[in-house]
């Protein structure tokens, strides 16, 4: 098999997968910050004491949570278009990731916080801070700490999932892959290259991680 | 035109339920089949053999690495080259299966760790081999922790199924995608999809969250 | 180190296995077999589709029937995205490749492409209401053009209209309707009997279609480059049905006209 292997053909393609890491990368950035943003707001309405706001945002995650990404961007993709909204491909699939690892973020962020001990929220209550106060200088701080981690999960979550934005013709890392499947009939070359690409942004991923965890221990209490 | 593709849906409708209905059949294999060699590896993982820990570390490692589209890709084209040939749905059970497997083992070798060691020496000490230490001792405990995540893996799977549709197995994505091509209302569509998608996994996820609320209780009961 | 030569002698052998494999002679492992299989496109009417009655059927389709009916075989159709039709057919899953395909120089290096059932040309295709009509029009950096991933349009694009930006779909030719349509392209580039067929799924008169053909396709099957015996076969079996009108008849009810909708 090895034989057969044609690294010339990888060298030639190398710019194209760099342009796909790199492609990756910036579109997880984006989206891990949009999901961040989802995910905050979402958790405080379905923490809010206003029902409706509960309602709406507990409905929203059960349903990204109980339907696959990809119905998900397919849902976007062929049906904005419809209500006369017009993204291009790299802001639907924005868009979609978004919103889904933002229910996940919602959820993660609000075992943070109800991990919480009471008495200190009423210790802050006693002590006279308002409730956004002691969102902002109590609750949003501890729960910051124990999210970070599997934070860092749902981001390498999301760089794994923008892998599927390859079918709505965004051109990242697996549609390199795919174009030189398609192109030179290569499959091996490509998506093996394509793989190890992943790899490599899990691995440092991953790193990143142990490392913020590491952080976290030796900080003086 | 709405009242014309609406339709049009409903008169495809038995075309999704063909869809779902492949959807379950895929899922419920690979589960099966996923679950099978998760407890494999995720025991012989806890029982940390030299060699085989480290190839079945660098087998997880490359499935939790890499998204599971190019795992579908690679079974689907890449086996081919190497002599084996898969049809659609073979090849979607086999990459689904191996994806499973690899993430229900961590589950399995996580439950496992949590057994106290002082119950493994008390067993070793009571005369019990490692396979009677496993099975009486071991596992029964380690089902606690296991099952509760294990039923929120299946959900996951059930959902990361729908990537197998782009190997053009018809399940109820892939249904989607071929309808929506002929009926080009995407959210009637693909509304239909998600709840189609909604239907099965959101009575699992309640049934994780009760079964990990039963097995808490249980874990007091016993003090 | 000893393992690692067990495991790479047993891929070895398994992959001589599937060479030697293919290198018998193909048509007659067809009829032993009792079964054809064919690989076709997904959704790529009129050529190859699924009815609204969920039965797959098109002028390719069509004729791999008759052809089937000819050999003594039942006919098996396994469908695939354009770009993984010729990686079915190599990788053995299909005997025969039945599409719209263009026999073009660099995909002859990898198949054997039968002799051309049909003369097709690419055309441009915008929404109706776009009156932009010349390729000076189109070639520009801020306009899209929609071509299908692996397909021909892809270079006959790159080829009239460099300076524009080209978006490659995977799937088949009625996304890149789909595409122009919802606003993610400004225009499409395909084969013109593609585009005729497939814009009758769509609401009629939004799409229009520019006169110029950028190019000559040579539309053929293929099947792999040592089956010499099923490609002399299928040309043979091409020249019969040019005798006996059989061709004709489909052609002109298929890709000539838009009669297949009525009953499709």
């Amino acid at each position: 098999m090895l034989e057969s292997f044609n690294f010339l053909v990888i060298l030639e393609y190398l710019p194209l997968f760099g342009q796909g890491m790199i492609a990756t990368a910036w579109i997880s950035a984006v989206s891990t910050f949009g999901a961040l943003l989802v995910g905050i707001v979402s958790c405080m309405m379905r923490l809010s004491p206003v029902a409706p706001l509960r309602i709406l945002a507990g409905a929203y995650i059960e349903f990204i949570r109980s339907t696959p990404l990809l119905a998900q961007l397919y849902f976007f993709y062929f049906g904005l278009p419809t209500l006369g909204i017009r993204l291009n491909e790299y802001q639907t699939g924005i868009l979609a990731l978004s919103l889904n690892s933002g229910a996940y973020i919602a959820e993660i962020i609000r075992a943070g916080v109800q991990s919480i001990p009471w008495g200190l929220i009423e210790a802050a209550m006693a002590s006279g801070l308002g409730y956004f106060q002691r969102i902002r200088y109590i609750v949003l701080p501890q729960a910051i700490g124990v999210t970070i981690p599997p934070l860092l999960g749902q981001t390498i979550v999301l760089v794994k999932d923008s892998a599927l934005l390859s079918l709505i013709s965004v051109m990242e890392l697996t549609r390199a892959g795919q174009l030189m499947n398609s192109e030179r009939f290569m499959p091996a070359e490509g998506f093996f290259t394509t793989a190890l690409c992943y790899l490599v942004l899990y691995h440092l991923l991953k790193a990143f991680s142990t490392w913020w965890q590491k952080r976290l221990i030796f900080r003086p209490a | 035109m709405f009242v014309y593709y609406l339709n049009n849906l409903i008169r495809t409708f038995p075309f999704f339920l063909k869809g779902l209905w492949m959807t379950i059949e895929v899922s419920a294999l690979s589960l099966m089949i996923g679950t099978v060699i998760g407890f494999g590896v995720g025991i012989a993982r806890n029982a940390r053999i030299p060699v085989l820990n480290h190839v079945l570390g660098v087998y997880i490692d490359f499935m939790r690495g890499t998204p599971f589209l190019v795992q579908v890709f690679i079974v689907f084209f890449i086996f081919p080259e190497w002599g084996i040939q898969l049809d659609a749905f073979s090849a979607s059970i086999l990459s689904l299966s191996v994806y499973a497997g690899a993430y229900i083992s961590e589950i399995v070798s996580g439950g496992l760790d949590i057994i106290p060691g002082g119950q493994i020496e008390a067993a070793s000490a009571s005369g019990l081999n490692w396979f009677q230490r496993m099975v009486h001792v071991v596992m029964p405990q380690a089902m606690r922790p296991i099952l509760p995540p294990l039923v929120g893996q299946y959900v996951l799977l059930i959902k990361d199924s729908s990537i197998v549709s782009v190997i053009g197995l018809t399940d109820v994505t892939r249904v989607g995608w071929l309808t929506v091509q002929r009926i080009p209302e995407g959210l009637m569509v693909f509304g239909l999809v998600g709840i189609l998608y909604f239907v099965i996994c959101y009575p699992l996820i309640h049934l994780s969250n009760a079964f990990e609320k039963r097995l808490r209780l249980q874990e007091f009961k016993l003090g | 180190m000893k393992k690692w030569a067990c495991a790479w002698m047993a891929i070895l052998m398994v992959t001589a296995v599937g060479v030697s494999k293919a290198s018998a002679d193909a048509l007659q492992e067809i009829v032993k077999r009792g079964e054809l299989r064919v690989a076709v496109q997904t959704q790529g009417p009129p050529f190859s589709f699924v009815d609204k009655a969920g039965v797959r059927t098109g002028s390719s389709v069509e004729f791999c029937k008759l052809m089937a009916q000819e050999m003594g075989v039942k006919v098996v159709f396994l469908d695939f995205d354009w770009d993984g039709l010729i990686p079915a057919l190599l990788s053995g899953k299909a005997d025969l490749l039945a599409a719209d395909m263009t026999a073009n120089l660099k995909r002859a290096l990898k198949v054997r492409f039968t002799q051309p059932f049909y003369y097709t040309g690419s055309v441009i295709f915008t929404k109706a209401a776009d009156t932009r009509s010349s390729l000076e029009d189109f070639n520009k950096e801020s306009v899209t053009v929609a071509v299908l991933l692996g397909a021909t349009g892809e270079a006959v694009a790159k080829k009239y209209l460099p300076k524009a930006k080209i978006k490659s779909y995977k799937g088949g030719g009625p996304l890149l309707i789909n595409a122009v349509l919802d606003g993610h392209a400004d225009i499409g580039l395909n084969d013109e009997s593609a585009v005729m067929g497939q814009m009758a799924e769509f609401p009629p008169n939004s799409i229009r279609i520019l006169p110029t053909k950028l190019s000559k396709e040579p539309l053929a099957f293929a099947v792999r480059p040592e089956d010499s015996h099923l490609a002399e076969w299928i040309n043979l079996f091409f020249e019969w049905v040019k005798e006996d009108g059989r061709y004709d008849e489909n052609i002109r009810y298929w890709v000539k006209s838009l009669d297949w909708k009525k009953d499709h």
